[in-house]
C-alpha cells in the first residue's frame, strides 16, 4: 500500500475513535438519554463494540478511499500467488493474487449489507406478523403462530439449502431475501409476547375508548414501545446472519465470485489453511469481531433501554 | 394436562406434516435429476430415463405424493437411490452418531456453560467476570466450521492428539478391547464435540449469567443473606435452582442450533451423521433420504421444545401451561 | 475394579505381541473421494467403483501401461490363458482353468456368454454397450473356450472384447430379472473371481475388502484394503498428511501437494492424468437450439476468447506446473498424440482486440465491457461446485476476459443442475472435464462428433468427423496419430472449445509401501503388486491373524 493509503487508513481510525469519544461525552450529560447512554457503557465490552462496529462501517463505506486495489485486480498469478502479509500488502495475498486488505474492505460492504438488509427485512415481517398475531389474537394468533412453528421446526441451513437447490445461482438480492424470509420467525415471537402485555397498558386502553382503529392502535402507540426487544434481537440477528452467509460460503453457496464477502473469503481460503493461513485468518478474525460487538452492542442495549434488566441492581455484596 | 399434551401433540403432527410437504414440493421442483453417474461421464439417457421409471418419478406430483403419504403410513420411508437400500438403514446407520455427537455437544455445552455462567454471577462486575465476558462473547461469535478446522489443524494435524476423522478407527477397532474401543470412540468424539459445546457452552454462560443474577437479587436470596448464610450457600442451594429454569428452555432451542452447526462440523471432520446424509443427499437429489432426513429433523426440534415445556411446567408450578 | 483394570490392561497387552508378521501383512487405509452406489460393473458410474470392483472382477486380457489399444500386444493374459485369431472376423479366448468364483465354481466361457449378454442388454443400459456394438456374438465353444465374432473388421476389436467387460458369474446372476439388477443384492456383496474380496461395507463410511489367499495369479501381498470414505478432497488429504489413511489417489492442487511433501511419511508417485478440462462454448442459442448462439455462434469470437486466455500462466498458478495445456482434446495418457506438429494456440491479447473489433465488438459506452448494436459482450459459465479447480479457473478467466473488455458471469452449481443444463443447451458456456480411457476412439467423437452424446455444444464439422473415422480404421498406431492430428488441427481452428490443463496426477502413499505400480487408466489396478516388507510393517499391518 502507497503512504497515501496507510494515511487514509489511520484516519479511518482516527474518526472512529473520535466518534466513540463523543458518545462517551453525550453519556457523561445530564438528561434521561445521557443516562441510557451511561447505563449502555457501563456493559464491559460496549465500548470496544461501538469501536469494531463503527470502524468497519467506515471501512465498508469508504472501501473505494480506503483499498489500493480492485476487490476482483489479480495482480500477478504467478509471482505474487498467496504472498504472506508485508508493507505492500498488509493482509497478504490470496490464490488468485488479489489484495486482501482491499477484499476485506469490500467484503465488508458486501457481509454487513447482507447481515443488516436481511435483519431488516427478518425483523419487518417478524415485527407485523407478531404484533397481528399479539393484537388480534384469537384464530389469527393461532394460524400465525402455527406457521412460526412451522418455520421454527426446521433447522434454518436445511431451507436455505433447498431453496438454494432450486435456482442454481442466487443473486446477492434472492440471497438477502432468502435470509430474511427464513430468520423472521423468532422476532415474530418476541414481539408477539410485547404486544401481548402492553395492548392491557392503560394507554392502549384509553386509545381503543377514543375510538382508533387497530391498526394505528399497533402502528402509533404499540410498536414504539415494543420497539426496544426488537432492536436488541435486531442487533444480535445480524450476527446470526453473517455467520449463516459465511456457512453458506463455506458449503459451495452464497455470493457469486468475483464480489468479495468475509464468508467466501474463508471458503477461498480453507484449502490454503496450512500453506497460507492468512487468507482465512483476517476474514475469520473479522467477522468473529464484528459479530462480537454486535453481541457487546446488543446486550448493552439491553441494559441501556430497559432500565428493568438484570445487573443494574445493586447485589448488595 | 393432558388436554394441553394432546393439543400440543396435535400441532405438532400438523407443523411436521406441513415441512415434509414443503420439502416434497422444494426437491422435485429443483434442477437436476437423480440417477446421474460421477460428474464426467457420458450418460446414459435411456437408463436415466428407464430409472426414473422404476422409481416412480415420471408420474404427475400429486399422485407421487400420495403414494408417498401412504408409504409413510405404513411406515415404510422408501429407497435411498443414491444408496441402493432402504432409507430407515441408511438413517439407523447415521443417526446413533448424530445422537452422540449432539450429546456429547450438550454435555459440553450445559456443563461448562452453567460453570462458568455461575463463576461469573458469583463474580459480577469484577475483572474475571468483565475478561470472561469478551472471551465467551469472542467464541461464541466465531464461524463455527472455522473453528473447527483450526481444531482440526493444531489438535489433530499438527499435535495428532486427536485422529483427524471417522467415527472409529477403520483398521484397529475390531481387534481392541472393551476398553480400547471406548478410549478409540472418545478419541474421535472429542474434537468435533469440543467444536460444536464449546461455541454453544458460551452461549449458554451468558445466559446463565444473566438468569442466576436476576434470581440472586430476588428477594428470597436477600432474606437468605440477612440470614447470615455464606454467599456459595446462597448461590447453590437458592438461587441456582431458580435459575437453572430457564435454561431448560435453552434445551429445546438447542436442538436447531446443533442441527445445524452439525452439518458444518460433520463435513469438516467427516463425521457421519443426519447432517453429512442431509447434504450429501440433497447433491444427489435423493429425495427419499432427503424427505426423511427433513421429517426426522423436524420431528427432533418440535418434540424438543415439547419436552422443554414439559419440564418447565413439571418444574415450576407458578407456569400455567397454555396451548 | 481393579482386578478388571489390570485383566483389561494385560489383555490389550496380550494382543499386541501375536498378530501377522510375514511377507503377507500389510493394512492399506485409502482416503477414498467420492461415494460407491453399486458394485455391478455394467451399472457403475462413479471411478471409486471401478477401482474397487477392479480387485473383486477381472477381465478376459489386462491391459499395460501405456501400450498400444490397436490389436493384442497391449495385453496380458488375466482370465484368459491365451488367445488366436481364428479368422479376421474371430477371436477364440481359452480361460485359465485354475480360475474359480470366490463362491466355488470354476470360471467358464458360459460365464463369460452371460457377461457379453448382459453388458448388451437394452434393459440394462451399460454405458459400455456401444463400444461393444460391433461384437456380433459371444459364444462358449466349450467350459474353457469363448468365441467372439466381430460384425467387421477393425484395428481395436481386440481392445473392446477384452477391456471393457468384467466377467461376471452366470451362476448368481442369470436368476436375478434385469430389471431388479439395480437394487440386486449382488450389487452390495458382489461375488468374484479376483485377487480380494469384499468383507465389510458401510455406505459412505467404510468399505474393507480382504485378499484371497488362493488368488491363481499370485497372493496379493497386502492382506487387507480398506477404503475410508470421505466427501470433499480437503478431507481426503488431511487424513493422509496426518497419517489416518496411508493413501490418496490425487492430491490435484498445489496447497495439498506442498503438505504431502512436507509430510515425511508420505512418497508422491506422478503419473500421466487421464482428464482434461475446458471451457465449452454453446454453439447454439442458450435454450433454443434452433438458432446460432448470438455470441459463439461467430467463430472469430470464439478465437478472439481462445487467444486471450494465457493458459501457461494459469496452469501455473492453479497447478504449480503439474498439468500441461493440451493443444488437442487430449489427456496426458493418450501420450502417444502429443507431438510436435500438435501445439495450443498462442496467448495474444492485442490480436485478440483486433479479432473482437474486427467483428464490430467495440466498447461504446466506456464501462470497460465491448458491445455491438446494444448487446453486451457478456455470457454466463456454469462450474460444478465440487471442483475446487475449476472454480479456480473460473475466478482467473473472468479477469483474463476483463482486460479484452469481455464479461464472465459465473454460475456455480452442483452436479445435477448442471447435468440438467448441458443436457437442455440452456448455458452459454461450461466448464467441463471428461475421464477418458486408454482408447481416443471410445471418448473424443461422443465429446466432439456430430450428434455425439456429450456433444452438448453442438459442434459440428464434417472434416473433423471423417478424420476420426479415419482413426478408427486405422491399423497402426502411427497411421491413427496421422488421423488424429488432422481432425484436432481443424478442431484448433474452429475454437469450440478453449482447452484449459490436461492434469499430471499425483497420488500420495505412505513410504512404508514398495512396489508401487500405478496404472493411469485406474490407479489400484496393480495394487496386488505392493508390498510391505516385513520390517516395515506397522501396529495396524500387524493386527489381526
Amino acid at each position: 500500500m502507497t503512504a497515501a493509503f496507510w494515511l487514509a487508513l489511520l484516519v479511518a481510525v482516527g474518526w472512529t475513535a473520535g466518534v466513540v469519544a463523543w458518545c462517551r461525552r453525550v453519556a457523561r450529560g445530564g438528561g434521561r438519554r445521557a443516562e441510557a447512554w451511561r447505563r449502555f457503557f457501563r456493559h464491559p465490552a460496549a465500548s470496544a463494540g461501538l469501536a469494531v462496529l463503527v470502524f468497519f462501517t467506515t471501512v465498508a463505506i469508504c472501501a473505494p478511499l480506503l483499498a489500493p486495489y480492485r476487490p476482483s485486480q489479480q495482480l500477478d498469478i504467478v509471482a505474487l500467488q498467496n504472498r504472506p502479509p508485508s508493507w505492500l500488502h498488509p493482509l497478504g495475498t490470496d490464490l488468485y493474487s488479489r489484495d486482501i486488505w482491499s477484499r476485506l474492505a469490500f467484503g465488508a460492504q458486501v457481509s454487513l449489507g447482507i447481515g443488516t438488509l436481511g435483519m431488516a427485512v427478518a425483523v419487518s415481517l417478524g415485527g407485523l406478523v407478531g404484533a397481528a398475531a399479539g393484537y388480534f389474537r384469537g384464530w389469527i394468533d393461532a394460524a400465525l403462530m402455527r406457521l412460526v412453528d412451522v418455520g421454527l421446526s426446521v433447522p434454518r441451513i436445511f431451507i436455505v439449502l433447498l431453496a438454494v437447490a432450486l435456482w442454481d445461482r442466487l443473486g446477492t438480492g434472492a440471497l438477502i431475501l432468502l435470509l430474511g424470509l427464513t430468520g423472521w420467525f423468532a422476532t415474530s415471537r418476541l414481539m408477539r409476547s410485547e404486544v401481548l402485555s402492553l395492548r392491557e397498558r392503560p394507554f392502549a386502553d384509553a386509545a381503543r375508548a377514543a375510538g382508533a382503529r387497530p391498526w394505528r392502535i399497533i402502528t402509533r402507540h404499540i410498536v414504539p414501545n415494543a420497539a426496544a426487544p426488537l432492536i436488541i434481537s435486531a442487533a444480535l440477528g445480524i450476527g446470526h446472519m453473517m455467520l449463516l452467509e459465511a456457512g453458506l460460503s463455506f458449503l459451495g453457496v452464497g455470493v457469486a465470485p468475483p464480489q468479495p464477502s468475509w464468508g467466501n473469503m474463508i471458503a477461498d481460503g480453507r484449502d490454503q489453511i496450512v500453506t497460507a493461513p492468512w487468507t482465512s485468518l483476517f476474514p475469520g478474525l473479522a467477522i468473529a469481531l464484528t459479530v462480537m460487538a454486535l453481541n457487546a452492542i446488543g446486550d448493552a442495549l439491553r441494559d441501556a433501554l430497559d432500565p428493568r434488566a438484570e445487573g443494574t441492581l445493586p447485589t448488595g455484596a | 394436562m393432558t388436554a394441553w399434551l394432546l393439543r400440543r401433540l396435535a400441532a405438532a403432527f400438523a407443523i411436521v406434516f406441513t415441512v415434509v410437504t414443503l420439502c416434497f414440493i422444494a426437491i422435485h421442483l429443483a434442477p437436476g435429476t437423480p440417477f446421474l453417474p460421477e460428474e464426467g461421464r457420458t450418460i446414459n439417457p435411456e437408463a436415466v430415463a428407464r430409472l426414473r421409471r422404476e422409481y416412480g418419478l415420471d408420474r404427475p406430483l400429486p399422485q407421487q405424493y400420495v403414494r408417498y403419504l401412504a408409504a409413510l403410513a405404513r411406515g415404510n420411508l422408501g429407497e435411498s437411490f443414491s444408496q441402493r437400500r432402504p432409507v430407515a438403514d441408511a438413517i439407523a446407520s447415521a443417526l446413533p452418531n448424530t445422537v452422540v455427537l449432539a450429546g456429547a455437544a450438550l454435555g459440553i455445552d450445559f456443563l461448562l456453560g452453567i460453570a462458568i455462567g455461575a463463576y461469573q454471577a458469583a463474580r459480577a462486575r469484577r475483572r474475571s467476570d468483565a475478561a470472561l465476558t469478551s472471551a465467551s462473547l469472542f467464541v461464541h461469535s466465531l464461524p463455527i466450521f472455522w473453528l473447527g478446522l483450526v481444531l482440526l489443524l493444531v489438535f489433530g494435524q499438527w499435535l495428532h492428539w486427536f485422529p483427524v476423522g471417522g467415527v472409529t478407527d477403520p483398521v484397529m477397532y475390531d481387534s481392541l478391547s472393551l476398553l480400547g474401543k471406548l478410549s478409540d470412540r472418545l478419541r474421535h468424539l472429542a474434537l468435533p464435540a469440543l467444536t460444536l459445546g464449546i461455541v454453544g457452552a458460551a452461549g449458554t454462560a451468558r445466559f446463565q449469567r444473566a438468569a442466576l443474577l436476576e434470581a440472586l437479587s430476588a428477594d428470597y436470596v436477600r432474606t437468605a443473606r440477612a440470614k447470615g448464610l455464606p454467599e456459595s450457600a446462597v448461590l447453590l442451594r437458592h438461587a441456582l435452582r431458580d435459575a437453572l429454569l430457564p435454561v431448560i428452555t435453552l434445551l429445546g432451542l438447542a436442538l436447531p442450533f446443533l442441527l445445524t452447526g452439525a452439518v458444518l462440523v460433520e463435513t469438516v471432520f467427516a463425521w457421519p451423521g443426519l447432517g453429512k446424509l442431509a447434504t450429501d443427499a440433497i447433491a444427489a437429489r435423493d429425495y427419499p433420504l432427503v424427505l426423511a432426513t427433513t421429517l426426522l429433523a423436524s420431528v427432533a426440534v418440535v418434540m424438543g421444545s415439547l419436552v422443554a415445556d414439559l419440564l418447565t411446567a413439571l418444574a415450576d408450578p407458578r407456569v400455567r401451561l397454555v396451548a | 475394579m481393579m482386578a478388571t483394570l489390570t485383566l483389561a490392561l494385560a489383555v490389550s497387552a496380550c494382543s499386541r505381541r501375536g498378530g501377522c508378521r510375514d511377507e503377507y501383512c500389510g493394512t492399506l487405509v485409502f482416503a477414498a473421494v467420492g461415494s460407491v452406489t453399486t458394485l455391478l460393473p455394467p451399472l457403475s458410474g462413479a471411478s471409486l467403483e471401478r477401482d474397487v470392483f477392479d480387485q473383486i472382477l477381472l477381465r478376459l486380457a489386462d491391459f499395460r501401461a501405456g501400450a498400444s489399444t490397436i490389436g493384442d500386444s497391449g495385453f496380458v493374459p488375466q482370465l484368459a490363458r491365451s488367445w488366436e485369431w481364428t479368422d479376421p472376423l474371430t477371436i477364440t479366448f481359452h480361460l485359465d482353468p485354475r480360475a474359480r468364483w470366490h463362491d466355488g465354481p470354476p470360471v467358464t466361457a458360459a460365464d463369460v456368454q452371460f457377461t457379453f449378454e448382459s453388458y448388451t442388454d437394452t434393459a440394462l443400459g451399460a454405458g459400455e454397450s456401444k463400444a461393444l456394438s460391433r461384437i456380433a456374438s459371444v459364444t462358449a465353444a466349450d467350459s474353457l473356450t469363448a468365441v467372439f465374432r466381430f460384425r467387421e473388421a477393425y484395428p481395436e476389436a481386440f481392445f473392446d472384447a477384452a477391456f471393457h467387460m468384467r466377467i461376471l458369474p452366470a451362476h448368481l446372476l442369470r436368476d436375478v430379472p434385469r430389471n431388479a439388477w439395480q437394487t440386486a443384492a449382488f450389487g452390495r456383496a458382489p461375488i468374484g473371481n479376483g485377487p480380494y474380496r469384499l468383507v465389510r461395507w458401510v455406505p459412505n463410511e467404510i468399505m474393507e475388502l480382504a485378499a484371497d489367499s488362493m488368488f491363481f495369479l499370485g497372493r496379493p501381498h497386502l492382506r487387507r484394503l480398506i477404503f475410508r470414505f470421505a466427501s470433499d478432497l480437503n478431507v481426503g488429504v488431511t487424513q493422509v498428511v496426518a497419517g489416518d489413511a496411508d493413501a490418496i489417489e490425487v492430491l490435484v492442487a498445489p496447497p495439498n501437494i506442498e503438505r504431502a511433501q512436507a509430510a515425511d511419511h508420505l512418497a508422491l508417485y506422478p503419473y500421466a492424468g487421464t482428464t482434461y478440462t475446458f471451457m465449452r462454448f454453446n454453439l447454439r442459442a442458450n435454450g433454443d437450439a434452433l438458432r446460432p448462439h448470438p455470441l459463439f455462434g461467430d467463430p472469430d469470437v470464439r478465437r478472439a476468447l481462445v487467444l486471450a486466455t494465457d493458459r501457461e500462466r494459469m496452469v501455473q498458478s492453479a497447478t504449480a506446473g503439474r498439468a500441461k495445456v493440451p493443444p488437442g482434446p487430449m489427456p496426458q495418457q493418450w501420450s502417444w498424440l502429443w507431438v510436435p506438429e500438435l501445439t495450443p494456440p498462442p496467448f495474444d491479447t492485442a490480436a485478440a482486440g483486433r479479432l473482437l473489433t474486427a467483428r464490430g465488438w467495440r466498447d461504446s459506452n466506456g464501462d470497460g465491457i465491448r458491445d455491438r448494436a446494444g448487446r453486451r459482450l457478456s455470457f454466463h459459465v456454469a462450474v460444478p461446485t465440487t471442483s475446487a479447480l475449476r472454480k479456480q479457473y473460473a475466478r482467473l478467466l473472468q479477469e483474463q476476459f476483463r482486460a479484452v473488455g469481455v464479461e464472465l458471469v459465473i454460475d456455480e452449481m452442483d452436479n445435477a443442475a448442471l447435468s440438467d443444463r448441458q443436457n437442455a443447451g440452456s448455458f452459454d458456456a461450461t466448464l467441463e472435464s471428461f475421464q477418458t480411457d486408454p482408447s481416443p476412439i471410445a471418448s473424443v467423437p461422443g465429446i466432439w462428433g456430430t450428434g455425439g452424446a456429450s456433444n452438448f455444444g453442438h459442434y459440428a464439422n464434417a472434416a473433423v468427423d471423417r478424420s476420426m473415422r479415419a482413426a478408427a480404421r486405422a491399423s497402426s498406431q502411427a497411421e491413427a496419430r496421422t488421423a488424429w492430428v488432422t481432425a484436432f488441427q481443424i478442431m484448433a481452428q474452429d475454437a469450440p472449445a478453449i482447452l484449459l490443463y490436461a492434469l499430471d496426477n499425483v497420488a500420495a502413499v505412505n513410504t512404508r509401501v514398495t512396489g508401487v505400480e500405478i496404472r493411469p487408466d485406474s490407479w489400484l489396478a496393480l495394487v496386488r503388486n505392493w508390498r510391505i516388507p516385513p520390517d516395515r510393517l506397522n501396529e495396524r499391518d500387524r493386527v489381526g491373524r
